[in-house]
């Protein structure tokens, strides 16, 4: 009898011991898991439609690639699919005209990611290197009340999205 | 007269040392035991050593550098915690600062990078003559466990890179930024858990002040108190082991003789060891011809490439400047973009190991980031149990019963190292391939 007493307060002193210990790890680990997200907002309005020129405008805040044809817009993010680094944009000798999704696309440039060396065309197909996937396309739409053209960054869309600003 | 400087009392019981100070120039052997017994800092050394273990050409030292070269790290790192600032918006300037405004801060900066990089090779160049002279296996001694002092050895290897990686993120410059955006998107693309054990790293979804607080923390606290546990468990696993694998490849080289049997004990190399100490026999380990007093003749050797070393870098530290590139810029990746010549081969790796099987793509940051050093690493950490050589290999160079295995393990350090050469010289603007005599093209630095 004594002797279950004095096992049972042994256990019982080893097994708080772990109890409280396991506690603090979790404690400790469960507070470098954020509850508030500092980042960036990911709908960002870009700037009245008309002030785009025609053709490719890199927005570096963004890693954004905002393509104008007349009134039709589109945006390519500047993120190399392969290991995130932001890939730059080189103009072509000729502009090309292709068609993969949707209506034609004038292409005018292609882009090369400087860190492994892949290769996306004008409408961000990888061509080559170790890039995965083409680059993502993102939601363009008119801010309702000033104008502004504004990027959902979390809303990726098929290529065949155009916005067309009357 | 020397003699009479350090004339001893006899004990005055058993177990009691008669003297309060030891000599590092011992005229007896007991005098050169006592020096072990009673002094800290030498008390894990053996009171006698293998002369063949010390020599040169068989170990180079290269435990011994890398431990100076830690030891160096320690000391540098010391004044730059005073001086760097862990904040997004200061830890560039204070850098700077260290680098050109603060009295001998570029020597002690370039200190604490030269012994990084050194200690990376020294480190590696360790393993390698740990494998190739088949040191990780057990000899003749009892109580043996080489293979578990290699298994740590591996996991100070992983701790010096990760150490390195988490320092090259401080000077919050433009290397540091893209070194941190690539390392931890090759986390992120582990299948499933990738993303989640990418948020944890960096304290959120982008690289910023959360993320250098981390890498900080884990930089000056962790990972040192890590690598120092686990250097303390690979020096006492030496000594439990009965020292380098040498010794055992030259016990039996003499059982081959066939000396005339003497009566073996449990200590000698080791001091007084209880249970599965290994036994060695004492006529091998005590001859006068094939043993020296530790004290002074392994203290000496040890001082010499220590203050060698330390001597060597802070030379080194005169002439190397450490470079510290534009402040870290979110916006703009630099062309080309390369991580420190240490993970050029792994770049170089996912650069080409993005596979398509039809319409079916693995990212090469997997494959190349993960997969494919995982594997190496497993193979590696399980080698003294695949490793099926006599115990006879243990300890010697090139031993003829494990020339296989040496070969393809050259064979995979040589392929490292061409990896490494050529993400180091024959990579350009968007990691194209450029011959050191082709001009890199003019190209914007900026979009």
């Amino acid at each position: 009898m004594a002797k279950d007493r004095r096992e049972f307060l042994v256990r019982l002193g080893i097994g708080s011991g772990v109890a409280a210990l396991g506690a603090q790890t979790v404690a400790s680990m469960r507070s470098l898991v954020p509850n508030v997200s500092y980042d960036a907002p990911t709908t960002v309005k870009l700037g009245m439609p008309n002030d785009f020129p025609d053709g490719l405008q890199f927005l570096p805040d963004e890693r954004l690639y905002v393509v104008r044809e007349g009134k039709t817009f589109h945006a390519i993010s500047a993120v190399c699919t392969h290991l995130g680094c932001t890939v730059r944009a080189e103009a072509l000798a000729k502009v090309e005209t292709q068609t993969i999704d949707g209506p034609p696309l004038r292409l005018t440039h292609r882009f090369l990611c400087p860190c492994h060396g892949s290769k996306y065309n004008g409408d961000g197909t990888n061509v080559s290197g170790p890039a995965p996937k083409p680059l993502t396309w993102y939601h363009l739409s008119v801010a309702p009340e000033d104008g502004q053209l504004v990027v959902d960054l979390a809303r990726p869309v098929d290529r065949d999205f155009r916005l067309t600003v009357a | 007269m020397r003699a009479k400087r350090v004339q001893t009392q006899p004990p005055a019981a058993p177990g009691v040392h008669p003297r309060r100070w030891w000599s590092f120039r011992p005229v007896s052997d007991r005098q050169a035991g006592d020096a072990i017994v009673s002094n800290f800092l030498l008390h894990w050394f053996p009171a006698k050593s293998f002369k063949a273990s010390m020599a040169w050409s068989y170990s180079f030292w290269l435990g011994t550098i890398s431990a100076a070269l830690l030891f160096l790290l320690v000391l540098s790192g010391l004044p730059l915690l005073f001086l760097y600032i862990p904040s997004v918006e200061r830890a560039y300037a204070s850098v700077k600062d260290i680098e050109y405004v603060i009295t001998f801060g570029s020597w002690i900066r370039a200190v604490h990078r030269v012994s990084a990089h050194l200690m990376v090779a020294a480190v590696f160049l360790h393993l390698v003559r740990v494998f190739l002279t088949g040191a990780y296996k057990n000899g003749v001694g009892q109580g043996q466990r080489r293979q578990w002092n290699w298994v740590l050895g591996v996991a100070m290897l992983l701790l010096t890179l990760f150490l390195s990686f988490t320092g090259y993120l401080l000077p919050w410059d433009q290397l540091a930024f893209w070194a941190v955006t690539v390392g931890t998107n090759i986390a992120s693309s582990v299948p499933f858990i990738g993303p989640a054990v990418r948020e944890l790293l960096i304290g959120g979804r982008e690289i910023e002040q959360a993320t250098l607080i981390r890498f900080y923390v884990l930089h000056v606290l962790f990972l040192p108190m890590a690598i120092g546990m686990l250097f303390a468990y690979h020096m006492w696993r030496v000594r439990k082991d009965g020292g380098l694998a040498r010794t055992d490849s030259a016990r039996l080289a003499e059982e081959k003789a066939e000396a005339p049997p003497s009566k073996s004990k449990t200590y000698t190399l080791l001091g007084i060891a209880r249970g599965t100490a290994p036994q060695i026999r004492t006529s091998t380990l005590e001859a006068r011809d094939t043993t020296v007093n530790s004290v002074p003749d392994l203290t000496r050797r040890i001082a010499i490439v220590i203050l060698g070393t330390i001597a060597a870098v802070g030379i080194l530290a005169v002439f190397v400047r450490s470079p510290l590139e534009e402040p870290a810029n979110p916006l703009i990746t630099p062309n080309p973009a390369k991580a420190p010549w240490y993970f050029l081969w792994l770049q170089e790796i996912v650069t080409d190991t993005t596979v398509r099987i039809g319409s079916f793509t693995v990212n090469g940051a997997f494959l190349g980031g993960v997969l494919l050093p995982g594997v190496l690493l497993a193979l590696m950490t399980l080698w003294p149990w695949l490793d099926r050589s006599p115990a006879g290999a243990a300890g010697l160079w090139f031993a003829q019963s494990r020339r296989r295995q040496n070969v393809v393990f050259l064979i995979l350090v040589a392929a490292v190292l061409i990896l490494t050469v050529i993400g180091t010289f024959l990579r350009g603007p968007y990691w194209h391939f450029y011959w050191p005599w082709q001009p890199w093209p003019e190209l914007p630095s900026r979009i």
